[in-house]
C-alpha cells in the first residue's frame, strides 16, 4: 500500500470510541434539536422539590420511598430519578413558548439482570398555546419513524404518570410479533405548569421520555444491558 | 392481578369473548395477558377502583353494559354494642364492625367461590377468612376477621409510635417501630390497620363468632408499611390505592349474603360510624376544554354520552359528578383522558406538530463533543461508571440508602473507577489501553457543588500498528498528545498509578490524568468532528469471555510491490476465530529486501481454543500467503 511516495504497509490508525450510550444520547438529542428542542443540562443530585413535588409526585407515591430512590445526606437531597427536574428548573426561569430536551444519568434503587441503579434518559417538553394530544402523537410518530423506520407499527396505550394527563406508553411491534415499550409521554399536567409559575389557562404542554439504554439495545442488538457498563474494550471499540 | 373471565362477565349483560375483553382492557390502559380462562392484569397505581372483578367489569362498562347489581343481605340489622374508640379519624374516617355468629355445618363452597380458590391457586384458610378474601377479590373491599371470643368488647384505633413485637396471623414476627395505625384491645395491638391482623385474635377453623371490620383508611396513613415490614398484603395494596368509602355498607351486606349461602347465621349485629361527610367531586361539563386538550372535535351530545358510559352523573346545570370510587379524577385533563380511553388513543387523528422557529430558541449549550472526538481520534475509548464509591472524605456526599453498604459515598474523583476499568481490560489480554471518562463530580461545602471532569488512564503500547508497537504509553505520550493539539498541560497533573493492591499481573506503567474540563489549557481544542458519525447504528458483534491466543509470523519479500498483495490476503483472512490481525513490524532495507511481521489474535466465542486449533488456523494462513511468489517465511 502506498503511503505518499514510499511503499509501506497500511498504517492503521488506532481509533477509540465514544461510549454507545452517549452516542445514542447524542443522536436522540440531535434528533430532537431538528424538531426545535434545545438541549439543557442540570444536576444529578437534586432536591425532593424539583424531582418530586414540582412534578405532582405526592409524598405518598411509591417512587419516593427509600426502596426506590437514593437519598443523600440525611434526605437533604436525592439522586434524580429522571431528567424531568432539569426541565422544571428551566421552566421556572422562562416563559413559553419553549421546547427543551434533557439527557443524562438517572438513578433508581434497582439492580438485576434488566435494571441498573444508574441508567440514562432523554426527555423533551414543549409548552405553547394550544398544545394537544393529537400533536403529541404526530411528534412521537416522527421520532419513532426516524429511529426505527417509517414502516414501524406503533401502538399508544393509556398509562399513568403524575406529571402528565392524559398519559400514554408507546409500543412498537418487533420482528418477533411482540409489542415492545419504547417511551412514555403525555400532555403536561396543568398542576405542573402552574407549579412553574406559568398560566395553565393560557399554556399547555406535551412531554415524553425515552430510556437511552433501551433504544441502544434495540438499535445495536445488545441483549444484556450490563454489557454497556463492563468497560470491556472488545465491546466498546466496536462503536 | 389475576381475575377469572367468568367472574368479570358475571357483571356484564353481554358476554364478550375473553379475547375481546383483553383487547378492550388494553384500550383502557390495563396491560394484560390471557391464559386459559384467567386474565392477568397490570393496573396503573391510580386505578385502585379496578382491583376486583366488579371494578374491572365496571371499567369495561364503557364498552359493555355493566350490571352493577350485587346479591346482598337486604334485611334490617340490629345495632352492635361495641366499645370502639377512634382516636385518629383522619386516618380512618369510615368504619363498620359486623358481629356474625354461625351454627351448624359449613357447606361445600359455592362453585363461583370454589373456582376462585382452585383456578387462581389461592390457599384456603378458615371459613371467615376465605369469605373475606373472596369478597376483596370480587368487589375490592378488604375486610378483617377477628375471632370475637378472643377479644373483649373493647377496641381502640390509634396512629401511635410503637416499639412492639407483633406476630401476624400468618405467624411472622415483626418489630413495629415509629408511627403505625393500630387497632388495639385492652392496650395490646391486635391489628396493623389495613395491612394484617395479629395471630392471637385471628379466626380459626373453630371460629363461630366473628367480628368483621370493614373500613376506609386514608392511603397516606397506610402507604409503605407493608413493604417496611416485608408483609405481602393484598389489603394494603388495595387500601394504598384507595377503596370506595361509599361502598362499605354494600360490602358488609355482600359478606353476610355470601356467608348465608354456606352456613346458618344465628346472629348479626352491626356498628357503623362516619367521622366526615362524603363530598362528591364536581367538574364543569365543558366539551371545548376536552377538545382543546385532545385536539379532537367531539360534540357536546357525544361527550354527555361518554360521561354516561363512564357511570358519571351529569346534572341539569351542566356539572359532572365524579363517583366516589374514582379517586383519580380531579380536573379537566383527567376527563380528557377518560374520553381518550373511550375513543381509543390509537383512534385519535394526528395533527401537525409545528416546531418552534429556530431563531426564537436560546443558544445551544457548549458540548463536550470536541474533546471526546479528539480523544477518540487518538485511540481513546469512553467508559461510563456509576458514581458510587467506598471512599469517605469531608467533601464526599453520603448516600443514606446505598445498594451496597461498602459504596455509600458519591465519588469525588473519577480516577479509581477508571483504573479499575483499565485493570479489567489488562486481565482480558488487552495490551494497549487508552480510556477516558467525562462526568460531573459532586462535593459538599455547605452547598452542593458540581463540576465536569475529564479523566484519562493509559497503559501498554501506544497502538498496534508497526510505527507504535514498541512505544509505551507514558507521561511523555500524554504530554505530547495535548501539546501537539496546541495545549500545554501541567505535567504534575499526570500521575503514575501504583500497582500496589491492583489485581493484575501486568507490569506496564499506568498513568492517569484528571482535570476539570474548564481547566483544560487554552486555547481550547478546535472542533473535532465525530469520526464515526457516518454510521450511527449497526448490529454489534457479541464479545467472547474466553482467553485469546496470539501468533506472530514474519515474511521476507523480494519486491515491495508485494506488500499490498500480502496485506490483502492476510488482513482480510476469513476465519470465525480470528479476532484481529495487524502489521506490527516493518523493515525495509531496500525495495527488494523487506521484512514484514504480522500478528494474529485468535479467540472463540464458545470455548477456550486449543493449541492445535490455533495451529490449524495458522497453517491455513501460511498456505494462503504461499500463493504469492517472491515471499518467504524465515525458518519454515
Amino acid at each position: 500500500m502506498s503511503n505518499g511516495n514510499e511503499i509501506k504497509p497500511l498504517l492503521i490508525k488506532d481509533i477509540g470510541s465514544v461510549h454507545p450510550i452517549n452516542q445514542t444520547k447524542s443522536y436522540l438529542l440531535s434528533l430532537l434539536s431538528s424538531y426545535g428542542f434545545t438541549s439543557i443540562e442540570g444536576p444529578e443530585i437534586e432536591t425532593e422539590e424539583f424531582n418530586f413535588d414540582m412534578l405532582n409526585i405526592k409524598k405518598t407515591h411509591p417512587a419516593r420511598q427509600m426502596h426506590d430512590t437514593f437519598y443523600v445526606e440525611n434526605k437533604s437531597f436525592l439522586l434524580r430519578t429522571h431528567t424531568s427536574p432539569v426541565q422544571i428548573r428551566a421552566m421556572t426561569l422562562n416563559q413559553p413558548p419553549f421546547s427543551y430536551s434533557s439527557g443524562g444519568k438517572v438513578y433508581r434503587k434497582d439492580d438485576d439482570s434488566t435494571h441498573l441503579p444508574m441508567f440514562h434518559q432523554v426527555e423533551g417538553i414543549h409548552v405553547d398555546k394550544e398544545v394537544n394530544f393529537a400533536q403529541l402523537k404526530d411528534l412521537i410518530y416522527k421520532i419513532i419513524f426516524e429511529l426505527f423506520g417509517t414502516d414501524t407499527k406503533i401502538r399508544f396505550r393509556p398509562s399513568y404518570f403524575p406529571f402528565t394527563e392524559p398519559s400514554a406508553e408507546v409500543d412498537i411491534l418487533s420482528n418477533n410479533g411482540k409489542w415492545l415499550e419504547i417511551l412514555g409521554c403525555g400532555i403536561v399536567n396543568p398542576l405542573v405548569i402552574e407549579n412553574c409559575k406559568i398560566s395553565p389557562i393560557k399554556y399547555s404542554g406535551l412531554a415524553f421520555g425515552l430510556g437511552v439504554e433501551r433504544i441502544a439495545m434495540l438499535k445495536y442488538g445488545v441483549d444484556d444491558i450490563r454489557d454497556f457498563y463492563k468497560s470491556n474494550l472488545d465491546f466498546l471499540k466496536q462503536f | 392481578m389475576k381475575i377469572l373471565y367468568e367472574h368479570i362477565i358475571s357483571f356484564l349483560e353481554e358476554k364478550p369473548s375473553i379475547e375481546d375483553i383483553s383487547e378492550k382492557l388494553f384500550q383502557l390502559g390495563h396491560e394484560n395477558e390471557v391464559s386459559n380462562d384467567i386474565i392477568d392484569i397490570e393496573f396503573t397505581p391510580n386505578r385502585g377502583d379496578c382491583l376486583s372483578a366488579y371494578g374491572i367489569a365496571r371499567d369495561l362498562g364503557v364498552f359493555y353494559k355493566f350490571n352493577h347489581w350485587l346479591d346482598i343481605h337486604n334485611s334490617n340489622i340490629e345495632p352492635l354494642k361495641i366499645d370502639f374508640t377512634n382516636n385518629c379519624p383522619k386516618d380512618c374516617p369510615f368504619i363498620i364492625f359486623l358481629n356474625i355468629e354461625i351454627d351448624g355445618e359449613i357447606k361445600k363452597y359455592q362453585p363461583y367461590i370454589e373456582d376462585y380458590f382452585q383456578n387462581l391457586g389461592v390457599k384456603k384458610n378458615n371459613f371467615f377468612t376465605d369469605m373475606s378474601n373472596y369478597l376483596a377479590y370480587e368487589i375490592g373491599q378488604p375486610t378483617h376477621c377477628y375471632d370475637f371470643d378472643k377479644i373483649n368488647n373493647e377496641i381502640e384505633f390509634n396512629n401511635v409510635e410503637l416499639d412492639f413485637e407483633f406476630e401476624t396471623l400468618l405467624g411472622k414476627k415483626i418489630k413495629l417501630t415509629n408511627n403505625n395505625c393500630i387497632f388495639s384491645s385492652n392496650g395490646t395491638p391486635i391489628n396493623l390497620a389495613g395491612i394484617m391482623g395479629d395471630k392471637s385474635t385471628s379466626c380459626s377453623k373453630d371460629t363461630n363468632n366473628a367480628l368483621i371490620e370493614c373500613a376506609y383508611f386514608n392511603p397516606e396513613s397506610i402507604i409503605g408499611k407493608a413493604l417496611k415490614y416485608d408483609l405481602n398484603s393484598d389489603a394494603s395494596y388495595k387500601f394504598e390505592r384507595g377503596v370506595n368509602p361509599e361502598f362499605l355498607n354494600i360490602a358488609i351486606r355482600r359478606f353476610i349474603k355470601i356467608v348465608s349461602e354456606h352456613v346458618n347465621i344465628s346472629k348479626i349485629n352491626i356498628y357503623k360510624k362516619s367521622y366526615e361527610d362524603l363530598i362528591k367531586k364536581v367538574l364543569d361539563f365543558d366539551v371545548s376544554i376536552i377538545n382543546k386538550i385532545l385536539g379532537v372535535n367531539i360534540s357536546e351530545d357525544l361527550y354527555a354520552k361518554y360521561i354516561d358510559m363512564l357511570g358519571f352523573a351529569l346534572t341539569n346545570d351542566k356539572k359532572i359528578i365524579v363517583p366516589s370510587h374514582r379517586h383519580d379524577i380531579k380536573h379537566q385533563n383527567d376527563m380528557a383522558e377518560e374520553v381518550a380511553r373511550i375513543i381509543g388513543y390509537n383512534n385519535i387523528e394526528i395533527k401537525d406538530f409545528i416546531p418552534l422557529a429556530k431563531d426564537k430558541l436560546p443558544e445551544p449549550l457548549p458540548a463536550d463533543e470536541s474533546i471526546k472526538n479528539f480523544l477518540v481520534k487518538n485511540g481513546f475509548s469512553e467508559v461510563i461508571n456509576a458514581p458510587f464509591s467506598k471512599h469517605e472524605s469531608s467533601q464526599a456526599m453520603q448516600i443514606d440508602n446505598p445498594l451496597d453498604s461498602n459504596k455509600n459515598f458519591f465519588r469525588t474523583s473519577l480516577k479509581d473507577s477508571i483504573v479499575d476499568n483499565l485493570v479489567f481490560n489488562e486481565n482480558r489480554q488487552q495490551d494497549s489501553i487508552k480510556l477516558f471518562e467525562i462526568a460531573d463530580i459532586y462535593t459538599k461545602n455547605n452547598i452542593v457543588n458540581y463540576e465536569k471532569f475529564l479523566c484519562l488512564a493509559i497503559s501498554g503500547r501506544v497502538s498496534n500498528n508497526y510505527e507504535n508497537f514498541s512505544k509505551k504509553l507514558d507521561k511523555k505520550y500524554l504530554n505530547d498528545l495535548f501539546k501537539n493539539a496546541g495545549m500545554d498541560l501541567d505535567l504534575d497533573l499526570i500521575k503514575k498509578i501504583s500497582r500496589d493492591g491492583l489485581k493484575t499481573k501486568q507490569k506496564n506503567e499506568i498513568y492517569c490524568l484528571e482535570i476539570k474540563i474548564d481547566d483544560l489549557p487554552k486555547p481550547p481544542l478546535i472542533s473535532y468532528p465525530n469520526v464515526k458519525s457516518d454510521k450511527p447504528f449497526f448490529k454489534y458483534k457479541k464479545i467472547s469471555d474466553f482467553p485469546s491466543s496470539t501468533r506472530d509470523i514474519s515474511f521476507l519479500l523480494n519486491d515491495e510491490t508485494l506488500i499490498s498483495e500480502l496485506e490483502n490476503i492476510l488482513l482480510n483472512f476469513k476465519s470465525e476465530n480470528l479476532k484481529e490481525a495487524f502489521v506490527f513490524d516493518f523493515y525495509k532495507k531496500d525495495p527488494n529486501n523487506i521484512k514484514i511481521g504480522f500478528r494474529f489474535i485468535f479467540q472463540s466465542r464458545f470455548s477456550t481454543l486449543k493449541i492445535s486449533d490455533v495451529d490449524e488456523e495458522m497453517i491455513n494462513i501460511i498456505n494462503a500467503s504461499k500463493r504469492i511468489a517472491g515471499i518467504e517465511i524465515p525458518g519454515l
